[in-house]
């Protein structure tokens, strides 16, 4: 078994988890941070949505699509993790941009929303290169 | 079975895990760092503001706001179910803190509830400016929805524009923000109950308890007192 397939199994669950419950939170009221300021801010600005769908629901999306890669790749279903790397690579753009707009627009951050960036960045950083795999001829 | 069948039962089994974590702990009451009721900073008597509630009330409730802060409207119905749960006991004492650099309407918003007041109808304005926040917040001038809004009070409309841009009403909210700068007041809602800083509660359930225990204390200092 790959470590590194774990890994990413690992992270992308725990992502799962933190989607999950910020799109259950989102309309449950206030949503109180603890080490950071304002996830209430954040998580009902005019920023939070696309097409008026939450973007948790995105996140959601993307770490389940991570963890099918990882899982298929654990159980030798099929050498796919290798495909991981553009998806991450677009994801942490993503990530980028989000953390900016709660750095920059918002001036509010909100600690969930904080962890699936660092999750994400350590996807990306643990994503095969797809380069890695090409072999001289 | 398959390697690529027992590939997808994981996944489904790990999204439903998943899902049955977040439901579980999005239904558990806050009890992490931010607990409410821990004792914080503590507020003296800061003058000014606007109170709901009566003056004898035993606990008053402080709050510095903006209307345009999507916290703030989140807190809103907390506010008014706690002052609804204990009508003789909780007084709410409100101080504009419009950010007007992240919040380009809380300003005007602060202004038109004042204007509101003017009239009488301040309390009735603070409630439709939460209510209809989405609506206002997002507009580059938001003076037709607010005037909108003080048809719906039946306010006198050009009394209502006077006094939105009276510059003494414009002062009263400066100075509340003077007031919520001298408290330490670093974001919005900030919460006093009786002079003690509050950290955010997470829920009403949260909220009340932390106001029944004051007025759990309030009435054991009373015994004790009259023994």
């Amino acid at each position: 078994m790959s470590k590194r397939a774990l890994a990413i199994a690992l992270l992308s669950f725990v992502g799962m988890f933190d989607a999950l419950y910020l799109s259950i939170k989102r309309n449950a009221g206030p949503i109180p941070c603890h080490v950071t300021r304002g996830c209430t801010d954040v998580l009902t600005s005019r920023y939070s949505e696309l097409m008026g769908i939450p973007l948790s629901v995105f996140g959601l999306v993307f770490y389940v699509f991570v963890f099918s890669l990882a899982i298929f790749e654990i159980l030798g279903a099929g050498k796919i993790l290798n495909r991981l790397f553009w998806p991450a690579t677009a994801g942490l753009a993503i990530s980028a941009i989000l953390v900016g707009i709660q750095a920059f627009a918002l001036k509010a951050y909100c600690e969930y929303c904080l962890l699936s960036a660092i999750l994400v960045l350590s996807i990306f950083l643990l994503s095969p290169r797809p380069w890695a795999h090409k072999h001289p001829q | 079975m398959s390697k690529a069948v027992k590939a997808l039962i994981v996944i489904v089994l790990a999204v439903a895990v998943a899902g049955g974590a977040a439901v579980y702990f999005s239904r558990q009451p806050d009890r992490a760092a931010n607990t409410p009721g821990t004792p914080g900073p503590t507020l003296k008597n800061t003058g000014g503001g606007h109170f709901r509630g009566p003056e004898n009330a035993k606990v008053t409730l402080v709050e510095f706001g903006d209307y345009q802060c999507p916290s703030c409207k989140a807190y809103h119905p907390l506010v008014l179910e706690a002052l609804s749960r204990y009508p003789q006991d909780v007084r709410l004492e409100f101080h504009h803190y419009p950010l007007v650099s992240i919040h380009a309407n809380s300003m005007a918003a602060s202004l038109a509830v004042e204007a509101a007041g003017e009239q009488g109808k301040y309390w009735e304005m603070h409630d439709l400016l939460f209510e209809h926040q989405d609506e206002w917040s997002k507009s580059p001038n938001p003076e037709p929805d607010f005037i909108a809004l003080a048809q719906r009070l039946a306010l006198n409309q050009n009394a209502f524009m006077q006094a939105m841009r009276s510059p003494q009403l414009q002062d009263r909210v400066l100075q509340d923000v003077v007031r919520a700068q001298q408290a330490n007041v670093e974001a919005v809602p900030t919460f006093f109950i009786d002079g003690q800083k509050q950290n955010l509660p997470p829920s009403i359930t949260a909220f009340v308890d932390t106001i029944e225990s004051h007025l759990h204390d309030k009435a054991s200092a009373n015994t004790n007192t009259n023994k």
